[in-house]
């Protein structure tokens, strides 16, 4: 059973990793728009606009 | 004549005619107008074709002329005010609400337009709000270029006055994410250590590594409680100061009690530590306090959107002609020129000129109204005919209309509390006065047992499935109502919804579909060579370029005979020259008919005379009949509360066989009638659709907003209609109905399940771990029971 004296604080060090993940994630904008990014997946493929496109007008 | 037109490729809005057309997928597609036909050639040419397979709902109506949005918002590119924050790198962020966005494709679609433009770095889009954060060097990209390509799309920009706000939001809802994550990674682990100490005390563990995971879980724990719980404890220290204790009191007095209380049994190394149950509690009461986060949100945004009622620019008179300034920056005593075709910036009162106002934003009521010198206009109404000067006489927040929504909001603000959470209140000043009562029997008959059994209460009647017995319900009854058509915003509406025994109608757009249709044509007997269609088209030639709404119900298929030399005949109607002849189309004054021949109607002369009467009118909706017949056998009191006057109100009253119905109300009357039937006792629903219904929306027992509502009613309510029927109104009350039943049942078990097993915690037969177990399953079955709503059927 000693192996959980190792093990547990172990998983202590994977809890902190995965708390300043989350907050990382939370603090660069992943969970502001939870819709739609994974419809980039289904739209942004190669028909890409044309790169000639105009400018626009002033 | 009534025919369904079809529906626009693009907006959605009906057609009047064929002459717009577009080619998408092999097909020919109907198009409304020129505006739609240019926004999808340009989505199309970009090779954003794929725009129109993944949107959900339509695109919205071409926004009028790009060059003139772009021409206005030049004045935000010479105003610094307006770049928005400085990030330091030359970049600044540009915070935009966008109108029209509805769905991802749309929030796409904007990116990949803005983002290739020089000087943009990068676009977020939120696809609830329409809030849209752009990264911009304003040298390179200045904000009238970003308006001009949104608007060529058909969004339609408005100035970011809200975004200091909007920011404010974003960060309070990271903040709860953050409280919340760190509650459930927390309690994952906790929960874990708590099943080695109850499967310790089960089959027996040493006194070290018992030790050793109970300070793992007070480690864990310390976080949880001081980080994830501090919302808890600032709330009940501002209740105590403010001598209102409110559902944060005893939530913070049981955490804080049961944390307490577990530290002084580790420390003194005997008894039992509950570090598990504090961390669930918290980890629970953190979802409630999220989710309660995001609507009191949605309802803030429901606000921002009356902003968008209101025109962003003003022309202001100045010393040399007019000065185009953000109408927020107006003040009383300011001049401003109002264009037809615009909405009054501010509320004041006419200097000059004569017009007709289209006031339905406000009153409901469908026909413009005359207003001339002296009289008093409200910002947000329509300008139709002529310009005139306003003298402002209150602007921004003071107008009438911003305070028409501060109203709805505190009608949402003082929004009755459900069932559930008074339940929950009563149950937590339950637990809190058995486990004092436990704690202090113990303490008399054997002092050592007091505080074991005290937490014991605690621990054993936590309250998982009470907690979930209810949200698990609402949800699976909302995903449920979206199938069939139903956008639920507040879930607890629903219990309001059941036991509802008045529902409330708004006439013009809710029973009706808010526009008028050609009814009838009556022609003149003694003049034999005209018809129907030849008196049509001459109509519709005249009304051809008028703004007038009823001119849309002129809407003959084919070409049109070109009208000459129109004239407005202020107050009676229009004349004008077709094929040498003269034609008034108007009042019966105006064709020189006796006034008491009938006024409902628009009539039509030549020099000759009288030709033909059309009898136009607001239609129903095509199920109304049927959903009305149907709440009335399900023993529902049907009322309409309407803006419009008495003759229109009654007419679909009787057609729909409606008794109670009251014209003419403004929006405080609508409130005052529903206080009025909420104070005799009854359960009022409300289905509207305009601004002037939001706030009696806001304040009714649940509300529904049907079809083609306006933004402000969309927020308002409680529930919104997809589809364009009335017939979810009875979906909606039908699985209010079910919801309930399933509700009670959970609850009914949540209950139980704990007046059975906190007395046996009370007197110490109960086992933690027993107690641990039987509340996991407890909350699955309530999870599982919820489910069934979700099931076609029944």
């Amino acid at each position: 059973m000693s192996i959980i004296y190792l093990m547990i604080p172990l998983a202590l060090v994977l809890v902190a990793v995965a708390v300043w993940a989350l907050v990382w994630a939370i603090r660069s904008g992943q969970f502001d728009d939870l819709e739609s990014q994974g419809w980039s997946v289904v739209l942004d493929d190669d028909e890409k606009p044309p790169a000639d496109k105009e400018e626009g007008e002033p | 004549m009534t025919e369904p037109r079809p529906a626009c490729f693009h907006c959605g809005e009906p057609c009047e005619d064929d002459r717009f057309h577009v080619e998408w997928e092999g097909a020919t597609r109907p198009v409304c107008c020129a505006g739609c036909q240019a926004v999808f050639e340009l989505i199309h040419r970009a090779g954003l074709g794929r725009y129109y397979r993944f949107r959900e709902g339509e695109g919205v109506r071409a926004p009028g002329d790009p060059e003139a949005l772009a021409d206005d918002w030049s004045a935000i590119d010479r105003n610094p005010a307006f770049r928005g924050a400085d990030l330091g790198d030359g970049f600044f962020e540009l915070m935009l609400q966008v109108e029209g966005v509805h769905c991802a494709a749309c929030a796409w679609l904007i990116r990949s337009r803005l983002e290739p433009l020089a000087g943009v770095r990068r676009v977020s889009v939120d696809i609830a709000s329409g809030f849209t954060q752009v990264e911009y060097i304003p040298e390179q990209a200045p904000p009238s270029r970003l308006a001009h390509e949104l608007a060529r799309f058909g969004y339609r920009p408005h100035l970011p006055l809200a975004g200091d706000a909007e920011r404010v939001r974003l960060d309070e809802r990271r903040a709860a994410m953050r409280r919340l994550g760190v509650a459930g990674l927390g309690m994952m682990q906790v929960m874990m250590y708590a099943v080695g100490l109850y499967a310790g005390d089960a089959l027996g563990i040493g006194e070290t590594a018992r030790r050793f995971l109970a300070w793992t879980s007070l480690l864990v724990t310390i976080p949880v409680v001081f980080y994830s719980g501090l919302p808890f404890f600032r709330g009940a220290a501002a209740a105590l100061r403010a001598r209102r204790p409110g559902m944060d009191l005893p939530v913070a007095l049981a955490i804080g009690i049961a944390f307490g209380a577990s530290c002084v049994n580790f420390l003194r190394g005997q008894g039992d530590v509950y570090f598990d149950s504090v961390v669930m509690f918290v980890f629970f009461l953190s979802i409630a306090r999220y989710v309660q986060m995001s609507q009191r949100q949605r309802n803030a945004r429901a606000g921002a959107a009356l902003a968008r009622l209101l025109p962003e620019w003003a022309d202001r008179l100045a010393d040399n002609g007019t000065e185009r300034v953000p109408a927020a920056l107006l003040v009383a005593g300011d001049h401003v020129r109002v264009k037809p075709g615009r909405a009054f910036p501010a509320d004041g009162v006419i200097t000059e000129g004569r017009t007709r106002v289209d006031e339905a934003v406000l009153t409901g009521e469908s026909r413009p109204a005359w207003r001339t010198v002296g009289d008093a206009v409200v910002a947000g109404v329509v300008n139709r005919d002529a310009p005139v000067t306003l003298e402002v006489r209150h602007a921004g927040a003071e107008t009438a209309i911003s305070a028409l929504g501060r109203r709805m909001l505190a009608a949402r603000g003082e929004h009755r509390t459900g069932l559930a959470d008074r339940l929950a209140g009563a149950f937590i000043v339950a637990v809190l006065v058995l486990a004092t009562a436990a704690a202090a029997w113990w303490s008399w008959a054997d002092p050592a047992r007091a505080l074991p059994a005290a937490l014991a209460v605690l621990v054993v009647s936590c309250p998982c499935a009470l907690a979930l017995a209810t949200p698990a319900a609402l949800a699976a009854a909302s995903r449920a109502l979206l199938k069939r058509g139903v956008l639920l915003s507040r879930g607890e509406a629903l219990e309001p919804l059941a036991r509802a025994d008045t529902v409330v109608f708004d006439k013009t757009g809710t029973l009706t579909l808010g526009e008028p249709t050609l009814e009838h044509i009556l022609l003149n007997p003694a003049r034999a060579e005209w018809t129907d269609e030849q008196a049509l088209a001459i109509a519709a030639a005249i009304e051809a370029d008028s703004a007038h709404p009823l001119a849309r119900a002129f809407t003959p298929g084919g070409t049109l005979p070109r009208a000459e030399r129109a004239r407005l005949h202020v107050g009676a109607g229009l004349s004008a020259h077709i094929d040498g002849h003269r034609y008034r189309l108007g009042t019966a004054a105006l064709v020189g008919m006796p006034d008491d021949a009938g006024d409902e109607g628009i009539w039509l002369a030549d020099d000759q005379g009288w030709i033909a009467t059309f009898r136009v009118r607001d239609r129903l909706r095509d199920d109304a009949v049927e959903v009305t017949r149907a709440l009335r056998a399900a023993g529902v009191e049907l009322r309409i509360l309407s803006g419009d006057d008495e003759r229109a109100v009654s007419e679909v009253a009787d057609a729909l066989g409606i008794t109670h119905w009251q014209s003419r109300q403004a929006p405080d009357d609508k409130i005052a009638a529903l206080e009025q039937l909420r104070a005799a006792g009854r359960t009022v629903v409300m289905v509207g659709d305009g601004v002037n219904d939001a706030p009696v929306l806001a304040a009714a027992d649940a509300s529904i907003s049907v079809h083609g509502a306006t933004e402000l009613a969309q927020g308002a309510a409680d529930m919104a209609l997809v589809g364009a029927g009335l017939a979810g109104v009875t979906t909606a009350r039908d699985m209010a109905i079910r919801t309930r039943r399933l509700v009670r049942q959970n609850l009914a078990w949540a209950i139980g399940y704990n007046t059975l097993a906190v007395p046996l915690a009370f007197s110490g037969w109960l086992q933690p771990w027993m107690a641990a177990l039987g509340m996991s399953a407890s909350s699955l079955l309530v999870v599982g029971n919820a489910a069934r709503l979700a099931r076609p059927g029944s």
